[in-house]
């Protein structure tokens, strides 16, 4: 894969394999069940090798990410921002409107498909969001919610080095989705692979911009930020898996018979 | 004979009796939804009527508090927050927890009053769940995506109490447990040292 995130892949499956043969955190006896019932339920069992990466992102972010989001938020107007911010999100709507009809959902992939089609032209390549005020609204979509919707088990959390709190799911369906990215795909040379990094710099800084107020909250109020995050990430999967699994809109036409709703 | 007619004759008349009363139970239920869906719009408005409003900032932090202490189960939260260790602490050590858990969240409360400016709440359709109503909202701030929060009210014990939100999926008390519990496991399940860190943390906030 010419792909600019292909030197990720090698050091994260060799840490990943790494993680597996040395820290694993010690399960509790099982006389103490309050102490297992917890330990099943935080499904952290390479917590000991998950807070090694977390510091080591920690320590990335103090440094690089989080000064190069405050400058972005202090140089670039915020209409600036927002209009990067959609254009971003427009790319990146090929992939949500794979993964809508992945999960075999015709409305959401209804949804995407006219995102796409009227933010590209009518919002001049996505600067502009119309699609919204138009009755398509964004909606979450990615290959680790796919994969869960077909049953995969997610298999324990993980905290990937750069990258951030995943799980063996997740991150298959991230591979998945750089894989159905037609933009990993499109042309070759230094200007196209120019291009390429410029759109993963610009989301890691329109992400991270972001989650600064955010992120500065939790960390001040949590007594162990990596118990914190770890305990919203792993809710907030499970609410978007909810979100598509529970989205059972008909496709039956507006002016059409309408079928009776259970 | 006649005891095995009477026997049916009360047989026949059970299930009517059971549909009776499954629903008169349904429509109980349909009115606390009522009731929870009311308390949580009427709780919503007091909260946009403050944060909207020009009160200076001293004045309008004792307003929150004030609603807060009113209508949320803030050492009922706390207890649960605690979880298994409740039970461990001593009592001087749970009153300790209490005051402690009461500050830190009214801080964390009344400091984000600057973010809510301009706050709306539209309030949805109540739903049963986990032996409380949820009461889904929606959110909107000016400048911001609309953001689903979800409000866990009790009605144990009288009136209707908050005793969880759950913003877009992820329930605050859940997270805040898996907080405690993960500091507790890392300094040997000792109540006290989790008293001083959030002593510490109280002490950073005000």
């Amino acid at each position: 894969m010419r792909h600019p995130l292909r030197f990720l892949l090698l050091p994260a499956a060799t840490l990943a394999l790494a993680a597996f043969q040395t820290g694993c955190a010690a399960r509790p006896p099982a006389s103490d069940k309050a102490a297992v019932a917890e330990y099943n339920q935080t499904n952290d069992p390479l917590e000991p090798t998950n807070r090694v990466f977390y510091a080591i992102n920690e320590g990335l972010d103090t440094v690089i990410l989080k000064p190069a989001a405050i400058a972005y938020k202090d140089v670039v107007p915020k209409p600036v921002r927002t209009h990067a911010h959609n254009v971003l999100a427009n790319l990146s709507t090929p992939v949500t409107l794979a993964n809508d009809i992945l999960e075999a959902k015709p409305r959401r992939a209804g949804d995407s498909f006219m995102r796409l089609l009227v933010n590209t032209t009518v919002g001049l390549g996505g600067v502009f969001d119309v699609a919204t005020g138009w009755g398509w609204p964004a909606h979450d979509a990615d290959g680790g919610i796919t994969l869960a919707l077909w049953g995969l088990p997610n298999g324990p959390y993980l905290f990937l080095p750069v990258l951030g709190p995943s799980s063996p799911r997740n991150a298959g369906g991230l591979v998945a989705d750089i894989g159905m990215d037609p933009l990993t795909w499109i042309g070759r040379g230094d200007v196209v692979s120019a291009l390429d990094w410029s759109r993963y710099g610009l989301t890691a800084l329109d992400t991270r911009a972001g989650l600064l107020d955010s992120l500065d909250k939790i960390k001040a109020q949590a007594l162990d930020p990596y118990a914190t995050v770890r305990s919203l990430y792993q809710q907030h999967r499970q609410y978007q898996i909810q979100q598509v699994r529970s989205d059972d809109r008909a496709t039956v036409p507006a002016w059409f018979l309408q079928p009776s709703r259970p | 004979m006649l005891k095995r007619r009477a026997l049916l004759s009360f047989a026949a008349l059970l299930p009517p009796l059971a549909v009776a009363s499954r629903a008169r139970a349904q429509e109980a239920s349909q009115q606390q939804l009522a009731a929870a869906t009311s308390f949580i719009a009427a709780t919503a408005k007091e909260f946009t009527t403050v944060l909207n409003g020009a009160g200076a900032g001293a004045q309008r932090q004792s307003q929150l508090q004030a609603i807060v202490d009113r209508n949320v189960d803030v050492p009922g939260i706390a207890k649960f927050c605690l979880g298994r260790f409740w039970r461990v602490a001593s009592p001087t050590q749970q009153q300790a927890y209490l005051d402690l858990f009461h500050r830190v969240l009214m801080e964390s409360i009344t400091g984000k009053v600057g973010e809510y400016k301009g706050v709306a709440i539209a309030v949805g359709k109540a739903a049963p769940r986990e032996g409380a109503i949820d009461v889904p909202t929606t959110i909107n701030r000016p400048g911001n995506p609309p953001s689903n929060v979800d409000w866990l009210v009790s009605g144990a014990g009288g009136g209707f109490k908050i005793i969880d939100v759950i913003v877009e999926g992820t329930s605050m008390r859940l997270t805040q447990r898996s907080d405690y519990y993960s500091y507790l496991s890392r300094n040997n399940d000792d109540v006290g040292a989790l008293i001083n860190a959030l002593k510490q943390q109280a002490a950073r906030q005000g």
